[in-house]
Formats: C-alpha cells, sequence, structure tokens
C-alpha cells in the first residue's frame, strides 16, 4: 500500500514518460471502445491516434478543462470511465499519471515498436551493453554486482552457448589462464563446438512449432528432422539472420534455389495438419493459413496479427484488413488440405544421405529427360494413332493371367466363389483390375478375398471402409500392410468405379498402390510404414467375390476381376480402365512403341531404386507455391470461412513500412521486406529473443508482443542499440552472442541483496547476473553429459529414450502409428533431448513437466514454474537415475578416497569443489546411506540395475548404491538446475 | 535443517498448490493474480466439480432426448425446411439422401419430473429428481478436434486452458498434497466402439502457469508420472537424500538470496508428501462391499469408468478441485445399436453410484458432477438404414448433457429441440452460457474471471457474448 501511495504523490513531481506510463493506461483502459477498431468504437473517439485523442477530449496543459480528466474522475458511475461494463478501475496512481501528462502539456509519441530504432550516442571506450544497463541502474539508484568468480563464468558460459555443463578440463584451464584473453578463448571455444547449434535451434524449434506428428486426430507420424538438422546447420554455420529468415519464408522461391534452402522453407510446414473424416476444406485451408500468420507476425514482428482475424485488433493499428491480407501470401500453396495421415505430405523434397547424393542427382537427371524424351513421343504419336481392333488385350506383354468377365450382384448373405489363384505371393509382384458397384452405406463391405482364417488370415483382401477402397495383405505370420484411399477420393453411392491394385513384391506398405476410374489416386497412411510381412501371403482358399469370412458386400456388384503378374504402369491403368475403348495415343504408345516402352520400364526401375536411397535418407515436408494463380486472400466476415466478403491482394500491415517496388508480391518478397533495414520490428524482435535466451527475460518481456498491450521495454536504448548493431553487422548471430556474454553485465555475480530484490526483484534492470532454472531439455543433456553418457552424434530422425508407459496410448486413436511408444536401445537412448520424438499430442512427458509446450503453435517464450512434479522427475525418471548412476561408476572408478570422488561429481555437475560445509553434509549423508544398503544388499543391486546400461559389476554394491544417491542429490541440487 | 527455516519453508510450502502462487514466490502474482485475486466474486456454490466427458458425442435422440414422431418418419427423408440448409460433414455431405433413423430403444418417464429417459441407462433414470437434463445444449463445431476443444477450452483453436486450469488458476487448491486439477482417461469394454482421439490439451493450462494444468492420474505404472522412488530406494532413503538436498540448498541460499530456492526446497518437500499421499489416494482396498455394490465390480478394474468415478470421489474427498474423467468411443456414424448399450452400460450405473455416493456423504451439495458429450448427432442415418441398424453423423445444433449438485436446481429438464431433435425451439444454451453458468456455480462471474495474455484480457468464455443460465441454477 505504501508503495502505490508513493507512486500517485511522486507522479506529478517527474516527467512523465508517456510512452511507458501514459500509453499503457489509455491502451488498457480505454482502446477496446477509443481504438483502431472502427467497428466497435463509440462515440467516433479514438485515443490510439495523437489527432483522434487532441482534437476533441484533452486541453494540453489544463486536465481539469479536459473531458478525458473530467470522465475519469466522475462521481457518477454512469458517467465515469472506463465503463463498469467494461470490468476496468483505474487506480487513483493511474488517474494521477494521466493527470500528469496532461499538466504537461499531453506529450504524444507514435507507439515505439513502429518507429525505425536509432543507436542511442555511447561515449567513446565503453561498452555499449554496460554502458546502457548501467545507466539506467544509476537511474534506480542501484550498483551493479561483482564479477562471478571463474567457474561460475566458465559454467554460466558453456550452459548458454552449448546447453552443457563444461568439461572439468576447460574450467581448470581457464581458472589457471591469467591470459587478458583467456575468457574470449573459452567464447571462442563454445562458439566452434557443434553443441552451440543444436542448442540455439532448440529456443528456434519452439518458435517453429517443430514436431514429429501431424498433430490433429490421428497424429501419426511426420518425416521433418531434415528441417531440424538445417536449424542445427545454420546456427553452426552462422548463418546470418536475414538469410534464415529469407529461407525459412519463402527459400523454395529463390532463383536457383538449392536443396538447402527448400528443406528450410518447411518452416511454414512445420504447422499443425489434420486428416479427421469430416473436415471442411475451406475451414481448415483458413485455419492453416491463420497458424503462418501468427507464426510469421509473433516470430519476426513480435505483434498479435491473429487478433485481427475476426474484426480489426482492439489495442494496436492493425485492421482485418492487413490480416487476410497477410494470410494472403500463404493462400497459395500447393498443399493438400488433408495429411492422408502419411510421413510424407506433398510437397516434399527427398534429402539422400551424403552417399547417395551423387546417384541421386544422376537418377534424377536422367527421369527428366526419359520423361522430356516420352513427352516428346507423346507428341510425335499424335499423327500415327495406331488402329487398336487387332488389339485382344488392354496391355502388352498380356500380362494377364486370370480373367473373369461376368457380373455378379450381392445381396445379404450372397457371395461368387471362384477357383483359388496361385499367382499370389509376398515375393512376386501382381496387379488386380476390378470394376466394382458401390451401394450406399457406411459399413466396411468386402469386395474381394483370398485368405485363410486358419492361418491368421494369410492372404489378401480388397475392402471398402468409410466409401474408400483399401488392400490389405496378411502373412502367416498374421503381420499386415494396408494401401488405403484418402477421404476425398471416396467413391459416390451407387456408381460403377474401376480399382486398380499394383503389388511389386516389396512386402512392404510403400510396394502397394491404387488406381481409381484410371487415376492417380491419393493414398492415406494408416499402421507402421516399417512393417515388413515375413511370412506367406499364398492362402490356398477360393478366390471369393462380395465376400470376407463373415463379411460381405450386401447391395454391391462385381462385374469383372483380372489379374496381373506384374506392376501395371498408371498409363496401363488408365488403359485397363478404358477398356475396350481406351485412348488410341496412349494404346498406341504403350503397346506398339518400343521406345516408350523401354522409357516406362526404366522409369519403373529408376523409381524402385529412389525409393531405396529416399529410405536411406530422409524426407521433409517444404512449401510450393502454386504457378496456376496468383496468391489472394478474401477477408472472412468474423473470421468465419464460410462468410467470405472483400478480395484482397497479399500485402504487409498498412502501419509499416510498405513493401518496395522490387518486392514481389508473394511470399518472396514478404521474405524480402521482413529483412529489409526499413522494417523496425524484425531485428528488434529476433534481438531480444537472443536475449530472453541469455539473460532470462527480454528487454520486452512480452516476446511475443511489441504491440500497445505488451510490457514496455525495460532498457529501449539498449534494445534499439542492439537491433542496429545486429543489422549493420551482416545479421551476425554469433557477433551479437558475443557482444552479450562478453559484457560486465553478463559476467556479475547472480547474488541478491535485499535491496536489489526489492527493487529490481526480477532482475529485470540485471542488477545481477541472470540466475534461473534451466529449461527441461537442459536438464536432461545436463545429467547424461555429466553422467559421461551423452552421445555426441549431430543430426538425423528422431529417438524414443526412457518414458513412462502408457502416455501415448492414453490418448491416440485406434490405428495411428504413435500409439504405441517403442523404446529405442543403445545410444539412442542418450542423444540429446532436441532430438527426442515429439507427438503433438502427447509431448515427451518429462519435458512437459518442465514447462516445454505442445508445439500445436507458435511459441517464443516459455514459462518457469517450479513444481514437485518437476523434483519427482529429477528423483526418479529413470534417465536420471540410470545418469546418476553413471556419474557414480566413473567418479569409484576414477578412485582417489571419497573427497576425491566427491570432486569428480561436483566438478562434472558444478564446476566447482564443495567447500568444507558441503562435504561434512554429504559425507554423512553417504554414511548413512552406505550403511543402509549394506543391510539392504539386495535394494542396493536394484538400485543400481535401473535403466538399460549394466553397471560395473566390479563395484561393491553398497558403495555403488550409496554413491548413486549421492550424485543424484548433487544432480537435484537447486544450484544444478540453474543456470 | 536449521529449525528458524522451518517457517520459511511452511510460507513457500502453502504456495505452491495455494492461491495462485506461481512458485515464483509472491513477487510475480502482482502481474499474474490480476482478475483472480478477488475470486470468488460471490458466494459459490460448488466447492468442486467432477465432468465426465463422453469423447465422441452420445446420440440425444438414443439417450435423453425423446422424439416419439420420429418412428412414423422411418426412412423418410429429413425435409429440407428442417436441415436448413445446413452444412454437413464431408462424410455425408455426399449421400444422395438423408432418411431418417428414428431410435429403436424404448423411452419411460421417470421420478417426480417424469423426465424421459431411454432405457440404455436405467441407472440414471432412476435418480433424474436428482439432476438438471439440459436438452438444448449446441455449438458451432462440427468435427470432433475443434468440438472437443471447444467445449474444454473455450476456444476451437488448441492453446487455451481448459475449464479445470481456470477453476484451479481462479480458486486455487483446497489441500496441500495433490494437484488442484486431476484428470483420468477411462478404458472403455467394447473393442469395436468407435474412439475419438484426446490429447493433453484438453487439460493443459495454455497460456495459464503450468501449475494449473490438470494432472493425468495413471491407472497403469505411475499413478502419477515419477511418483514412485526408483527400484531400491525406499522412503527411508529418500528421506535422507532429501535431508541433505535441503541442508545443501539453504546453504546456497544463504549465498545468493534467491527466493527461489526456498521455493525449491519447499517443492522438493511437497513432493515427498504426494509420494505417501497418492499411494494412499488409489489404494481402494479400503472401500467397502457396499461401496462396490453402488459401483458394480467394474469398479474393482483399474481404468474402468467405474473406477475412475470412484477414484473422483476420492479425489473430492480430498480436496481435489476438478476432476476430469474421459470415456471414448462414442461416436457411432455406424452400427449404432450394437455398440451404443455397451457404451452405456460402461458409465451408466457407474455415474448413477457417483452422484449417490456424493449424496450420500453430503458432498453432493458443493460438488458439480457433469455428464455429457461435444455435440450432438444426426436424426438421419448415415450410411444405410435398416429396420435394426443405422449410424449417425456429428450434429452442432442441439445436444443433450445433464449436470448434478452443486447448486444446480435438481429434477429439471430444460430446453427443447424440434420434433426431429435438430433445431432448438426453446432455451437454447450455447457452450459458451453452459462454460459461464459453469464458473457461475463456482461464484466466479465469467465477464470479470480474466487474465492478460497477448495484449488481451483472456476469458474462458471468449470474446463473444456468454450468458449464465439462472434457470439451472437453484
Amino acid at each position: 500500500m505504501r508503495c502505490l501511495c508513493l507512486i500517485a504523490l511522486a507522479a506529478p513531481l517527474f516527467a512523465v514518460d508517456f510512452q511507458r506510463e501514459v500509453r499503457p493506461i489509455l491502451s488498457d483502459a480505454c482502446f477496446q471502445c477509443h481504438g483502431p477498431d472502427k467497428a466497435s468504437r463509440m462515440a467516433g473517439l479514438r485515443l490510439d491516434t495523437r489527432d483522434g485523442a487532441m482534437a476533441k477530449v484533452i486541453v494540453p496543459g489544463k486536465p481539469l478543462e479536459s473531458k478525458l480528466y473530467q470522465r475519469i474522475m466522475q462521481e457518477n458511475t454512469a458517467l465515469r470511465m472506463p465503463p463498469t461494463a467494461s470490468h476496468k478501475v483505474l487506480s487513483d496512481a493511474q488517474k494521477a499519471t494521466l493527470k500528469a501528462w496532461i499538466e504537461q502539456g499531453a506529450p504524444w509519441k507514435e507507439h515505439w515498436a513502429f518507429r525505425a530504432p536509432e543507436k542511442p550516442a555511447i561515449p567513446a571506450g565503453q561498452n555499449p551493453i554496460d554502458f546502457l544497463v548501467r545507466e539506467k541502474l544509476k537511474a534506480e539508484g542501484l550498483t551493479p554486482a561483482p564479477e562471478a568468480g571463474r567457474r561460475t563464468l566458465a559454467r554460466r558460459l558453456a550452459l548458454d552457448l552449448t546447453g552443457l555443463p563444461p568439461e572439468p578440463k576447460e574450467v581448470e584451464a581457464f581458472v589457471a589462464d591469467t591470459a587478458p584473453d583467456a575468457y574470449g578463448k573459452l567464447v571462442a571455444r563454445y562458439f566452434d563446438s557443434p553443441r552451440y547449434g543444436e542448442h540455439r535451434a532448440r529456443y528456434w524449434l519452439d518458435a517453429a512449432r517443430y514436431a514429429d506428428t501431424h498433430g490433429i486426430h490421428v497424429d501419426n507420424y511426420r518425416e521433418m528432422w531434415p528441417y531440424r538438422d538445417w536449424v542445427i546447420n545454420a546456427f553452426n554455420k552462422n548463418l546470418p539472420f536475414d538469410r534464415f529468415t529469407v529461407e525459412q519464408i519463402a527459400g523454395d522461391m529463390l532463383p536457383n534455389r538449392t536443396l538447402e534452402q527448400q528443406i528450410a522453407s518447411g518452416f511454414h510446414r512445420c504447422g499443425i495438419s489434420t486428416n479427421e473424416a469430416g473436415i471442411i476444406v475451406d475451414e481448415v485451408e483458413a485455419i492453416y493459413a491463420k497458424d503462418r500468420v501468427d507464426t510469421t507476425a509473433t516470430v519476426f514482428l513480435g505483434l498479435t496479427l491473429g487478433c485481427a482475424t475476426c474484426h480489426d485488433h482492439k489495442f494496436d493499428p492493425l485492421s482485418q484488413k492487413d490480416f487476410y491480407s497477410m494470410a494472403a501470401f500463404f493462400r497459395n500453396t500447393t498443399q493438400n488440405t488433408m495429411d492422408d495421415n502419411i510421413p510424407d505430405t506433398p510437397p516434399i523434397v527427398v534429402v539422400p544421405s551424403a552417399a547417395d547424393v551423387p546417384r541421386w542427382e544422376a537418377l534424377n537427371r536422367e527421369l527428366t529427360a526419359i520423361k522430356a524424351r516420352q513427352a516428346q513421343l507423346r507428341a510425335i504419336a499424335e499423327p500415327v494413332l495406331a488402329a487398336s481392333k487387332d488389339l485382344k488385350s488392354p496391355i502388352e506383354p498380356a500380362a494377364e493371367v486370370f480373367g473373369w468377365r461376368e457380373e455378379a450382384r450381392f445381396k445379404k448373405g450372397e457371395f461368387k466363389s471362384l477357383p483359388n489363384q496361385k499367382i499370389f505371393d509376398a515375393d512376386k509382384p501382381f496387379s488386380i483390375a476390378t470394376r466394382i458397384f458401390f451401394p450406399e452405406g457406411e459399413d466396411s463391405f468386402a469386395v474381394a478375398s483370398q485368405n485363410d482364417p486358419e492361418r491368421k488370415g494369410m492372404g489378401w483382401l480388397i475392402e471398402i471402409s468409410a466409401r474408400v477402397a483399401n488392400f490389405r495383405m496378411t502373412g502367416d505370420d498374421g503381420k499386415s500392410v494396408t494401401v488405403r484411399a484418402a477421404h476425398l477420393e471416396q467413391m459416390k453411392p451407387g456408381t460403377w468405379n474401376h480399382l486398380v491394385v499394383t503389388y511389386d513384391g516389396s512386402r512392404e506398405q510403400a510396394g502397394l498402390r491404387l488406381y481409381l476410374n484410371g487415376r492417380v489416386i491419393l493414398l492415406q497412411g494408416g499402421g507402421d510404414v516399417n512393417t515388413k510381412i515375413t511370412g506367406s501371403i499364398s492362402a490356398g482358399t477360393p478366390l471369393l467375390l462380395g465376400r470376407e469370412r463373415q463379411r460381405g458386400f450386401e447391395g454391391g456388384a462385381v462385374s469383372e476381376f483380372l489379374i496381373f503378374n506384374r506392376v501395371i504402369s498408371a498409363e496401363e491403368a488408365s488403359l485397363v480402365n478404358d477398356w475396350p475403348k481406351p485412348n488410341p495415343r496412349l494404346t498406341y504408345l504403350n503397346l506398339r512403341d518400343k521406345e516408350y516402352r523401354k522409357l516406362s520400364a526404366r522409369i519403373e526401375a529408376l523409381n524402385a531404386e529412389a525409393r531405396q536411397i529416399r529410405k536411406r535418407g530422409g524426407v521433409t515436408l517444404v512449401m510450393q507455391e502454386r504457378t496456376d494463380r496468383k496468391p489472394v486472400a478474401n477477408i472472412l466476415y468474423r473470421g468465419m470461412y464460410d462468410a467470405p466478403r472483400e478480395e484482397v491482394q497479399p500485402d504487409v500491415p498498412a502501419v509499416l513500412p510498405g513493401m518496395k517496388a522490387d518486392m514481389p508480391r508473394n511470399r518472396l518478397g514478404l521474405a524480402k521486406w521482413l529483412v529489409d533495414p526499413a522494417n523496425p520490428l524484425v531485428a528488434r524482435v529476433a534481438i531480444n529473443r537472443f536475449w530472453q535466451e541469455v539473460f532470462g527475460a527480454g528487454i520486452v518481456k512480452t516476446a511475443e508482443d511489441f504491440g500497445s498491450q505488451g510490457t514496455a521495454p525495460v532498457n529501449q536504448e539498449l534494445l534499439d542499440w542492439l537491433a542496429v548493431e545486429f543489422r549493420e553487422s551482416g545479421w551476425n548471430v554469433k557477433h551479437m552472442l558475443r557482444l552479450m556474454v562478453t559484457s560486465e553485465t553478463y559476467k556479475q555475480a547472480a547474488v541478491a541483496t535485499p535491496e536489489k530484490l526489492q527493487r529490481d526483484p526480477e532482475n529485470r534492470l540485471l542488477s545481477r547476473g541472470p540466475r534461473f532454472r534451466m529449461d527441461g531439455e537442459v536438464i536432461r543433456d545436463y545429467a547424461l553429459s555429466a553422467g559421461g553418457m551423452l552421445d555426441a552424434k549431430v543430426g538425423g530422425e528422431s529417438v524414443k529414450p526412457y518414458q513412462p508407459e502408457g502416455v501415448w496410448e492414453t490418448v491416440a486413436m485406434n490405428g495411428s502409428n504413435t500409439k504405441f511408444y517403442r523404446r529405442d536401445d543403445g545410444q539412442k537412448l542418450y542423444r540429446r533431448s532436441l532430438y527426442t520424438f515429439w507427438k503433438r499430442s502427447a509431448p515427451p512427458a518429462a519435458m512437459e513437466l518442465f514447462n516445454a509446450p505442445t508445439r500445436e503453435n507458435c511459441t517464443v517464450r516459455r514459462e518457469r514454474t517450479n513444481t514437485p512434479l518437476q523434483a519427482l522427475t529429477t528423483m526418479n525418471d529413470p534417465q536420471f537415475v540410470e545418469a546418476s548412476r553413471s556419474l557414480a561408476q566413473n567418479a569409484l572408478q576414477a578412485g582417489g578416497g571419497f573427497d576425491q570422488q566427491l570432486d569428480y561429481v561436483s566438478m562434472r555437475v558444478l564446476a566447482r569443489p564443495f567447500a568444507a560445509n558441503e562435504r561434512e553434509v554429504l559425507k554423512r549423508a553417504y554414511v548413512d546411506l552406505q550403511a543402509h544398503y549394506e543391510r539392504h544388499l539386495p535394494e542396493a543391486k536394484k538400485l543400481i540395475h535401473v535403466g538399460a546400461s549394466m553397471p560395473d559389476p566390479s563395484i561393491p554394491p553398497a558403495e555403488f548404491a550409496a554413491w548413486t544417491m549421492l550424485a543424484s542429490n548433487v544432480l537435484n541440487l537447486d544450484e544444478a538446475l540453474n543456470k | 535443517m536449521h529449525p528458524s527455516d522451518e517457517a520459511v519453508l511452511a510460507e513457500t510450502r502453502r504456495q505452491f498448490f495455494g492461491r495462485g502462487a506461481r512458485g515464483l514466490g509472491a513477487l510475480a502474482l502482482s502481474s499474474v493474480m490480476k482478475g483472480a485475486a478477488a475470486l470468488p466474486h460471490f458466494a459459490p456454490k460448488a466447492k468442486r466439480c467432477i465432468y465426465l466427458h463422453m469423447v465422441g458425442a452420445p446420440p440425444q435422440q438414443d439417450l435423453l432426448d425423446y422424439k416419439p414422431k420420429m418412428d412414423d418418419w422411418f426412412d423418410k427423408d429429413l425435409p429440407a425446411s428442417i436441415r436448413q440448409g445446413q452444412r454437413l460433414t464431408t462424410m455425408t455431405s455426399g449421400q444422395s439422401r438423408f432418411p431418417i433413423a428414428p431410435s429403436k430403444f424404448k423411452f419411460a418417464q421417470h421420478g417426480k419430473s417424469g423426465a424421459w429417459v431411454s432405457e440404455l441407462l436405467p441407472n440414471m433414470a432412476k435418480m433424474v429428481d436428482d439432476l438438471a437434463i439440459i436438452r438444448s445444449m449446441n455449438t458451432e463445431a462440427i468435427n470432433h478436434e475443434p468440438a472437443i476443444t471447444f467445449i474444454q477450452t473455450g476456444n476451437m483453436n488448441a492453446g487455451k486452458p481448459c475449464i479445470g486450469s481456470w477453476v484451479s488458476y481462479g480458486l486455487g487448491s483446497m489441500n496441500q498434497e495433490l494437484p488442484s486439477f486431476v484428470v483420468l482417461n477411462a478404458t472403455h469394454s467394447n473393442p469395436k466402439a468407435p474412439v475419438q482421439a484426446i490429447s493433453a490439451r484438453l487439460w493443459s493450462a495454455g497460456f495459464l502457469s503450468a501449475q494449473y494444468a490438470g494432472v493425468a492420474l495413471r491407472a497403469g505404472g505411475d499413478p502419477v508420472l515419477f511418483i514412485n522412488n526408483p527400484d531400491g530406494v525406499d522412503g527411508t532413503v529418500r528421506r535422507r537424500m532429501l535431508d541433505s538436498l535441503s541442508e545443501l540448498n539453504m546453504f546456497k541460499f544463504r549465498e545468493m538470496n534467491d527466493p527461489e530456492t526456498l521455493s525449491r526446497i519447499s517443492q522438493y518437500e511437497m513432493a515427498f508428501r504426494m509420494q505417501t499421499s497418492v499411494p494412499e489416494l488409489t489404494d481402494l482396498s479400503k472401500e467397502t462391499e457396499a461401496t462396490y455394490n453402488m459401483y458394480g465390480d467394474d469398479a474393482r478394474k483399474p481404468g474402468t469408468f467405474a473406477n475412475s468415478c470412484l477414484m473422483a470421489r476420492r479425489l473430492a474427498e480430498r480436496g481435489v478441485r476438478f476432476v476430469q474423467i474421459y470415456h471414448r468411443g462414442w461416436d457411432v456414424h455406424g452400427e449404432l445399436p450394437e455398440i451404443l448399450p455397451s457404451q452405456c452400460q460402461d458409465v451408466d450405473r457407474a455415474a448413477w453410484a457417483l452422484v449417490q455416493d456424493l449424496k450420500q456423504r453430503g458432498m453432493l451439495d458443493d460438488t458439480l458432477v457433469i455428464w455429457g458429450g461435444e455435440f450432438g448427432r444426426t436424426v438421419y442415418s448415415q450410411g444405410k438404414l435398416s429396420a435394426t441398424s443405422y449410424g449417425r453423423d456429428h450434429h452442432p445444433r442441439c445436444f443433450s448433457l445433464w449436470m448434478a449438485g452443486g447448486g444446480v436446481k435438481a429434477g429439471i429438464v430444460h430446453g427443447e429441440t424440434d420434433e426431429f431433435s435438430y433445431n432448438i425451439v426453446r432455451d437454447p444454451v450455447h457452450v459458451r452460457d453452459f462454460q459461464a453458468t459453469i464458473l457461475h456455480l463456482f461464484g466466479i462471474d465469467h465477464a470479470r474471471f480474466t487474465y492478460m495474455y497477448q495484449g488481451l484480457d483472456q476469458k474462458l468464455t471468449g470474446v463473444e457474448p456468454a450468458s449464465v443460465v439462472k434457470a439451472l441454477v437453484s
């Protein structure tokens, strides 16, 4: 209370800062009805612009004559502003501030974030960061803390630049190094470590909403890890932030784009996607575009543009039109609305392993050449339309090994039995072509089958369920693979359909294809894509039309059933469909033109080879612009997908400097605009996040919101200096981080004094060094590293370390290929946490407890809570117990007696030896624990066997167990969990 | 530990599950507690809530919304005047016709209120006089993911806090050993039941502090993640380790003066207490035969809905503010008559037992119980209609659910749909109104219960208008 009175009294004595003190009050209390949104503006009054405010309700210098002041001071609640219904109440201090501001002439400034930053003057010889921080401290009557000890510095630096504890020998070398550049050398060393890029990438992946599943509904696996590798590499090679930005927003549209740049464009393929059967396409497309606008605005502009989805922004000068103009940039993609539950929803690029790159490139060159030649052949075939009278079959060589050409209609319980066909074998290619009458119904229908229920259902089945066709092959080991048409490939009830199934003998799902009515169709994923049939599929039972076990095809019909002994091509599938009246030109090319046929066969072979290369490497989702139209969008009335209004062209928010003439009106133009020097936000927003990573909070605390309702910068001169320096340095990230970590401000001790706790409780002013709880990933990596278990491999696909049972099953859909968590083994258990498989509907359990986001949408600031569930994790999670045991084992193997062993542990966790009083506490604990485990040897053995790795059998179990607990104790110290 | 530090610890200890303190100690309170500080706004009727969510959407026509006239409409087309060009999901929008499927289940009137209830819910039927049945619920969402996210978080898109988190944030905890918001994911018995996805977002705290997120109480493995000590570590070892840990942390606190360190010490102590209280909570062996007779034998099987209901009662007894039970398998697009009975059997008796159990313990008055799904289902059949079989697609325009206890008016039926159970003709209750009403029962004015995020005073009910349904409040 005393505090409040002081402010109320003190306010008029000092010059009121409009930006920091007045504008936030107006924004929060008034803009809702007197702000940018014209639709909800009352009394024609706006207070978010100078003209609006000064026109009617403010008389500069005269608060008592100013209507604004009169209304906020009204006794009569019916007339008082803000009105009761707004649930906003102005405090006395706020009223006093407004009064003082008007008295002082009501000086007005445009919102700071929309003005271009300028470098404040720095006295010669001064470190700009330190100078600007200390100016602020001086103003608040605070003094900086002394420099932290060398060990503390080494640990802090290692954590900030690599996310890992420092190696003890690095620490000792640094402590012993008296050269003036000792610290600088350590900084350079950490910048050069590949760990640097991993650590920076982890933060970025929150912003990019990176994950390994699609996110909605079935939440199947998505193959996206090459994008993650790209981010790691980009930081490691210090890719300038402007290029980092451009390549992620529009890498696919750059002239002479490289594979790397295409991979980078995956930034906007990281969003969640759906394959829920009932979706309405327009609605989902609007959602995808909104996710991209929200993410772009948050990550690069620090604006809550998403607030203008349904109406003009209530607080910032962002109109609904601005929102949809931005959406237009993203509404011109070739991406399908439904992800089909497959890992590689197009558009994608294949990322071959390094060894495969030359062959991959050659193969693609050859494919391109073949396709060009085939196109030529198609063109010249035109005049020589061959007569097809003499043709007996739509394809040659005549591959048909079985043909049934009658019609069978099925009433309830009816089916048609044909002789057993021996052609089917899991190792041999085959194709099936059949005409099907699809009746009405949501049931699942058995169209045709040849399987043996006595032998785990070995054989195959053509089925229609939820109106889409699927084909399943089952081995006599019960394992099966299924290919299923996408939801949007539904058959219409009451129609005849032609279905072709082809199989290449590879025993896997990827070897199966479907064609509907002569067309290549989209397929949907399901089950584990890596499943291989290991047994036989050669059932000896009859081939049944309209039946499988107890299921039938009531109301349906089959009028043709053909089997071929090879994979037929897409063109052949269309010929079979059209038979007996196939397209003459295609018929000629496929049946009579030897060269064309040879090339077709070659394409098949190359495709098969490509599939193998793809398997050895990876696939990643990328952006691809439609070329058949220009990007546009419609304003959606109240954000509703089914209420499109005015069409808008792609454009950037009107309040910001506009796009220049040389910037195309598409994503590439947007990317260029973002990093244009005229943009007042991007450098500030980006540098603020790097600052947040190092100092725990941004200079603008609301890293996601630089608008009117965000927190004002605690030190705008500092933010602006950094932003301009960032740009002028060529967007050099390492340069900026080096400036931060070599400042005196950074190097301060983190000790708080009662005075500082009172006047700078959250350390926003940096009156002391940064000290805060590390993110969950860092805590885990830290334990693994201290325990000597961390696998050093950089990059690659995601891994599945320990996770409690049931975390996935409890939430997953049946049929999701991320329903069952299959833990990895060996080194994959000990990779850095940024490689842990991220299922969005059930994120890694231990990390979630430490405030990791779900990655369903963009997050640029994590919360930092302190809960008992976190304590339980670091005490009991097997990966922490195993790391403790490993640390204990290494200490014991290093030998030298209790004190040296304790040093071994503390040097690895705290980068310092314990003090005498600490040693005493731990010694007492050790004696008790050791005695306990001597008495309970079986318990000791259990403890040291937690985890997949084996303990050193030569260490006596009681001693080993007691040391394990001691190591766990040290890893759980507040000091260990904090930076 | 130094005795002088005990007082400090007791203080910080109180904060974790206490009202709103977010572990950062008192420092962050000013910014975070805006809105929540003055809660409740008025005298609450409900202190706690047990919300039974039937994931996938139960068909109202077959359970709580009796439409006898539909028998005459069998296999006739839904009149265009009723459908009014309403959008359909892509699952049925391609259907050539929309044949009406009357419920094949019998209904009867029950209790003093004379409410009609389906034969599939014989136990719920016995307690209609304890319930407020709402037949006029409605939403805009037409698919599960957005719909369930909407009814749980007030927004169709992911990222907002759910009701349980809002209530925990606003009112804090009533106990010192357990989280204030607990989630139970119940199993269903019929393997053919069509399952919909749920996800952590349904018990996420969104932009609220993560301490208000629902803690999943698991039926298999550790009931709370990592609650059990590792093999070979018993209570005495853990205690010994914690003693030295606290002592060392106190050294650090004296050196650094960081209030977070004190908070951390108290969190470790709280963790230790949870290690004792959770096993006691999940040990159902002392429940009486009489109790099992009520809930049924299913209650003995970990993870079943009956078991979850019994657990919910134990949680409520121990001061847990909000318990959410999810039961899946209600997405009856086809073969409804085969699937629905087993789904009802899973939940009917246990839901009845829960309400009666709370009542006999004197807890129903201040415990709100809710049973229902995320939207309704169509009167017309999805797929083939026959005398014995039909399916129902998603239908956002109306659905039914019930509430009991916690200040809800007992023995009433609220709202009415047309004879097709397609459009609401009286007293519509939008999802936002439903949410506003829940908050009201907790003594919270939904319009004033806000949290500043992204520059906006965020509310559970969002920015569109919402109103408390006074007719539901006793």
